[in-house]
Parts: structure tokens; sequence; C-alpha cells
């Protein structure tokens, strides 16, 4: 039985592109215990978003390499629903450019996984969604915003939002890639305070970035060149 | 819900389903529009032909029918029989009262003589006549201030209804409503004599008909000048074109097909050098025309007819006083009236069932178009797929996104389509008129100003250097200046014959099943052109979805 919350062994992952064979993970290995914020550093191309699609099960990694544990169970071999529902409620996806429906309200996306969780039951759920959903986008400072379209909010807001939407469903990990990429050093610093926020308060963190100063605000760095872990600190 | 909510928003927040929508509701507008005319058509062929001809006919051209009073009493005793009448039917000329001078105008009819009475209650005679007075005051408002029917008395009608000239006592003459150039039909359906002096039921024309003999000889041709006493309008335009009618008496007399004596042409001439005399010759008719009772099939009819004539026959041939013997069965027609105009009803409706065919090309061409809307949209859409499988969405949900998109797309735009079916087809021929006549002065000024205004517009984005505002409002100028050249040029155009079509008027009922049956075809050849994109989208990886750029 594993001590961490989420594990990656070993993970290999090509991608092909025409008649090219591109790879892309070669036997990158990673682990998150619960509470832990988890920095994966590199540059361009290292492979650090590919490893946060597999910890997410975005993405399926090569057929004969390693595999992603969750709470110490393999979660490669689960079916379409199940592989859904890890994604809808205990994993949350932070993007670097936001990823929101831009034809829903801030509220809508942010109950976006209620939504998809709640299926044809959402009617009797609603109200406690929208509550919750509510109270987080209160307390990331969008009250005021909450029946405006993403087009209408700045880009530490739209981050806001997006990150609300990843705690809808309370996961147990958030998978945040470059949630700080597309903002200036303020606002960028104000996204890493709400993430901290939560950290504190038990969130488990594996965030993608490849700014140091950014990496340093995490409680241990994984460091990634060319597909594999080159390095550790903490 | 997500998928009812995201479907919901994608339709309402985008002008792109509005256009497949209103793809949908023309293609949907064409089918039920043509296949209602035809139905329509198909129904009023078969409604005239039925109230014109009872439900069976038998009939026995040329020799006749002989001792068809003692038929009709024996048909009139089947339970399935509500009446049964006599006819004559056949052709002759008829002398018109008009132009003005010694050359006449001559027009070969189709002459029916009728038993008034009878006639009357197997057929619809007496609605069919057309000059009368209105029944009620409403009616009366609702004519033209001077439409002739005003003041009219029911002496018109009840001359019309015995073919009698009252006043003399004459036997009369009913002429079918177009028979005569005089009567003009205007934009409410009404009829106007255009000349007020030749108003036909003041006139008199001279009717010839032609005796045809047992063995197919033609005799010398007979004609007697008959009072028109009222005319009539049975709504079929070759029927109302060609038909006059006068009282089975006078049609036998001229035909030669009264009652009289009956010589025997065999044997050698009595002492006072006349022939010895076998009997009496029956009158004889060309048709029986039989009306069923309510809730009787004309086929029911039919098979009791066919029973009562057997009977009859038989009858008559053990009757040593009857001298002529009535016609086997096998020698004559007994026919329901649908058979009868078989020839004119079958066509129609092979060209019905054609048309329905054909234009189920119309449902293709509903999925082509939301097919091709919806690829678009789903490449348009591809990131959001990729954030809803990050937040857990399955791919049946991504799926069920877009067919609902296709199943609104379709139940709208295939009710938007009915709806303007029913508002062309309910207004056809007002529609049909207005093309039918020149385009009023206004039409084309206005259009003239609107592409003035445009090509004023077109100049100033042009200044202002806004090409899209150049472009749009110069191809608007472009387009209604060829409006307006077209209404100019437009002198009114016939499109629906009376003479090609039967009917002075476009039937404007719409053919409810068809339209439903239509509307489902659209949602339904909707969503089958929207489960390829669909299914695309849910065949979409998440990752190449969130990195699509």
């Amino acid at each position: 039985m594993s001590n961490f919350l989420l594990e990656a062994k070993n993970l290999c992952k090509t991608y092909t592109l025409g008649r090219v064979k591109v790879p892309v993970l070669r036997g990158a290995s990673f682990t998150l215990a619960q509470g832990e914020w988890v920095a994966i550093l590199g540059s361009s191309g290292s492979g650090k978003s590919t490893l946060l699609h597999l910890l997410g099960l975005l993405d399926e990694c090569d057929a004969d390499s390693g595999g992603v544990w969750f709470d110490g169970n393999p979660v490669a071999d689960l079916k379409f629903s199940a592989r859904n529902a890890y994604r809808n409620q205990s994993v949350g996806f932070v993007f670097q450019f936001y990823h929101l429906l831009p034809e829903l309200s801030v509220l809508e996306n942010a109950l976006l996984p209620n939504m998809v969780n709640a299926g044809m039951s959402w009617v009797s759920k609603r109200a406690q969604a929208q509550q919750h959903a509510t109270e987080l986008l209160d307390a990331f400072g969008l009250s005021h915003r909450l029946t405006h379209k993403p087009a209408e909010l700045s880009g530490g807001e739209r981050q806001r939002v997006a990150i609300a939407r990843a705690l809808a469903n309370q996961p147990r990990v958030l998978l945040a890639d470059e949630p700080t990429g597309n903002l200036d050093t303020k606002t960028g610093g104000e996204i890493l305070d709400l993430i901290a926020a939560k950290h504190r308060k038990g969130l488990s963190i594996a965030m993608v970035t490849h700014d140091p100063a950014v990496a340093a605000r995490a409680d241990r760095v994984v460091k990634l060149v060319d597909g594999r872990v080159a390095g550790e600190r903490d | 819900m997500y998928p009812v909510q995201l479907a919901n928003r994608y339709l309402t927040s985008r002008i792109i389903p509005l256009i497949a929508v209103a793809a949908v509701a023309l293609c949907v507008a064409l089918v039920v529009i043509v296949v209602s005319v035809m139905s329509g058509f198909l129904d009023m062929l078969r409604a005239s032909g039925r109230t014109l001809m009872g439900d069976v006919v038998i009939t026995n051209p040329i020799r006749g029918i002989p001792w068809y009073g003692q038929l009709i009493e024996t048909i009139e005793q089947l339970p399935q029989a509500q009446a049964a009448t006599p006819l004559i039917d056949t052709y002759g000329l008829v002398r018109m009262p008009y132009p003005e001078g010694s050359e006449k105008e001559v027009v070969t009819t189709n002459v029916w003589g009728i038993d008034p009475s009878s006639f009357n209650r197997v057929t619809d005679f007496s609605n069919a006549l057309y000059w009368k007075p209105p029944t009620s005051p409403q009616a009366a408002a609702a004519m033209l201030p001077d439409d002739p029917r005003l003041k009219l008395s029911d002496k018109i009608l009840n001359d019309g209804l015995n073919v009698i000239k009252s006043d003399t006592g004459e036997p009369g003459l009913v002429l079918g409503i177009h028979v005569s150039i005089v009567n003009e039909r205007r934009r409410d359906g009404s009829y106007i004599p255009r000349y007020s002096q030749w108003f036909m039921p003041l006139q008199s024309v001279t009717l010839t008909l032609v005796p045809i003999s047992t063995k197919g000889t033609i005799a010398e041709p007979r004609e007697r000048v008959f009072p028109v006493v009222n005319e009539f309008k049975s709504g079929v335009y070759q029927i109302d074109k060609n038909r006059v009618m006068i009282s089975l008496d006078e049609a036998q007399k001229l035909l030669r097909l009264d009652a009289g004596t009956l010589y025997d042409m065999q044997a050698p001439p009595n002492a006072d050098g006349t022939l010895p005399v076998l009997g009496t010759s029956p009158a004889k008719v060309h048709k029986v025309l039989v009306r069923a009772k309510p809730g009787v099939t004309p086929e029911e009819l039919k098979a009791a007819v066919i029973g009562a004539y057997e009977k009859f026959a038989l009858d008559v041939e053990f009757d040593p006083s009857k001298v002529v013997k009535a016609p086997r069965i096998g020698n004559l027609t007994i026919m329901t009236w649908e058979q009868q105009l078989r020839d004119l009803i079958a066509p129609v409706e092979k060209e019905r069932e054609m048309m329905r065919i054909l234009f189920s090309i119309v449902y293709l061409v509903c999925a082509g178009l939301v097919l091709s809307i919806f690829w678009a949209i789903v490449q348009e859409k591809t990131r959001d797929v990729g954030i809803l499988r990050s937040v857990g969405a399955s791919r049946f949900g991504i799926l069920w996104i877009f067919l609902q998109y296709g199943l609104v797309i379709g139940a709208i735009g295939g009710l938007c389509g009915v709806g303007l079916g029913w508002l062309v087809i309910h207004n056809i021929n007002f529609i049909h008129e207005t093309i039918g006549q020149d385009a009023p002065a206004w039409s084309y000024v206005a259009s003239f100003i609107i592409a003035a205004i445009s090509f004023a517009m077109s100049v100033r984005g042009l200044t202002t250097g806004v090409l899209l505002s150049t472009l749009l409002w110069l191809v608007l100028g472009i387009t209604i200046t060829l409006v307006g050249i077209g209404l100019t040029l437009h002198h009114g155009t016939l499109i629906w014959d009376p003479s090609v079509y039967y009917f002075a008027t476009i039937p404007d009922k719409v053919d409810w099943f068809t339209a439903i049956t239509t509307w489902c075809g659209a949602v339904i050849f909707s969503v089958l052109g929207a489960s390829i994109p669909a299914a695309k989208a849910a065949d979409i990886h998440p990752v190449r979805a969130l990195r699509y750029e």
C-alpha cells in the first residue's frame, strides 16, 4: 500500500506526428503526498504538461510503460465512467489559458463539474451546489461578476473562475498547468496566493511551471528534463 | 443536465442555428405547400366527382337502359341506397345568343338530360345552381354590392331546379357557368356578366342533338330553342365549361329515346299498309346514378346494385308484356364514382406520390444542411469539448449536446416550415391573383427608392473605409434594383390555368398528414445530420481538444 495520494511510476508517452514518433515522457515517476504542493518544473517540451494530463487521466501512457495510482489504487484500468468520475471528483484541472466556456456565465462555469456530476438529479442538487459555488466565488472576490460572461472578465478574474470550477466538487488534488503563465507578475502572485490558501486548508497540488519563482512557492520541486525526472528539491 | 443547458446556450447565443432553422423551415414549407396543393386538388376532384355523379353509376351508352323506372324502384328498395335517378348523357351543339348580328357563337357541349326531382336527391344540384338569392342576411353582407344575386328572387332557383321557365311553362336549360363567355369571375369567386344585356338567365339558346340508332348510325339532327333558366357551378372547370342540362323528357325526345310503339319490321305489312305492332318501346336512359345512404361505402352499394340489377333484368326477362328486354349485366357497366373517374383520379394520385418521393430529397437537404452547419460548430467548439471532458463529462454527454442541438433545430425549423406552408396555402389564391396582375406602381417605385438608399449607404461605407458594410449595402442595392426591374417588367403571369387543372381556384387546405410526417422527417433527418458531427465531437481526444487552436 503506497503512502502517496497520487503516484506515477515509469511513465512513458510517445506522440506520433505523421510518420515520426516523438517520445515526450521517457520513464518519468512522480509522487504527491496528501496535503503536499509539488511543482513540476521544466522547460518547454520537457513533458511536464503531458505528465499532468496522465496524472489527471486526460491521456493514456504507452502500453508497455508504468502507471498511475490514486490513493493506492491503480487508475489505468478504470472503466470509462470511473475515469470520468475521477476527473470530476478526485482531481480538478486549472489551465494556463483558463479554458472557460464562453457561452456560460461565471457562476455557470463554476457549477459545471456539479452539473456533470449530478446528471438528471441536477434540479434537486442545484440549490446546494449554487450556494457552494457562490461562496467560493465570493471568497475569490468575484461576487459582483456572477452573471458576467468570461469575455467580460480580466485574465486574473478568469483564472480565479477556473480555480473555482476546479474546486467545485471539492477534489483532493488540484492539477494546475502553468496557472500564472498568461498573467502579469502581480496578478500571477494573487492567483498563487489563492492556491496557497487552499493548500493551507489541506488541498494537494501538482503544479506545472517553467518559472522557478513560481515553483519556489511549492513544498517540493520536481525537475523534468527531456521526459525524465532530473532531480528533486524541497 | 449540462447537455440541455449547453445546447440551449449554443442555440441562443449565435446566428448560425437561426440559419439552420430557416433552411429547415424553407425545406419543410416547400413540401407542405406542394403536396397540400396536390392533395387538395385530388380531394376537390373526388368531392366534385361524387357530388355530380352520386356513388354508383350504371351505364349503357348508345343502346340505353329500358324500363329504368322499374330499375330505379328496385334499387331504391335496397337498404344501402338512398335514391337513384335516370340520366341522358350525350353531346350537342349550343348556339349562343351573342355576338350581335346573325353570326352567333356555337359551342360543343356535353348535354345531360335530368329528372330534376330525383337528380337533386342523388347529386348536390340545388347547391350547384349559381344564380340564387343569398340564403341569409350574413351571406348577403358578404357579397359585393354590385353582385347580381342580391337582386334575384327564389323564382330563378326554382326554375333552375325544375329546369323549366315558370312564366311560360317552357322547358328550360341550365348552362355550366363557364359555357358562356359573358360570366366574369371576380377576386372573391363571384361572377358578374361582362355585358348586362347578355345575362344568361334572361337569354335563350338553341340546342342541337344528334340521335344515334342502336346500330350506331346517325339520324337527322334535332334542334330546339331553350330559355336559359339558370347556370350551375360544380367547381370542376372542365364540367362548368362544357356541360348543359335539360329535362330528361326533352333530351329523350331530341334523341328519340322516348317511349313509342314497337313494330315488327320482319313481318309482312297489315292490310292497311302498317306494320304489325309488337308492343311498346320503352323510354331509355344512358345512365342511372345511385346515391348511398349515410355510412354505406360506394363499394358496398355497388355490390347491392349489381344484385338489384340482376333481379330487375330477370323480372323484365320473364315479363311477357315487355317485348324489349333489359341488357344483360355483362353488357353494361356498374361502377363506383371513383372507378368512373379513375382515368382522371389515378394520374393525379400517382403524381402526388411521385411528388412526395421526389420532395423527400428535401429531407436529405435538411440532413446535409444540419451536418455541414454542425461540422463547423463542432470545429469551433472543439476546445469546449476538451474542457467538458476535463471536468468529467462523458462522451455520451458530449454526443447528447449536439444531438439535442439537431433535435431542436429540426423541431423548431419544421414547426416554422409548417406555419409558413399554412400561411402560403391559406392565401394561395390571393398570391396567385396578385401574381396574375400587373405590379402596382408603388411597388417598383418603392424598390428603386430603397435601392438608391442602399447604394448611398454603400458609398458612405466606402468613404468611411468599412469594406463589409460597403459590400452588404451594395449587394442589397443590386438585389432590390433587380426586384424593382422585375416588378416593372411584370405584367401578370397565370400559373394555375383552370383549363389545365380543372378547377377555377387553387386548393387552399393544408394536408395535415403530410405536414406532420414532413415535420417528423425534418426532425429525424436533422438529428441524423447532427449525429455525425456529434459523434466526431465525442471522439475528440481531450488533450488534443484542449490544445486546439
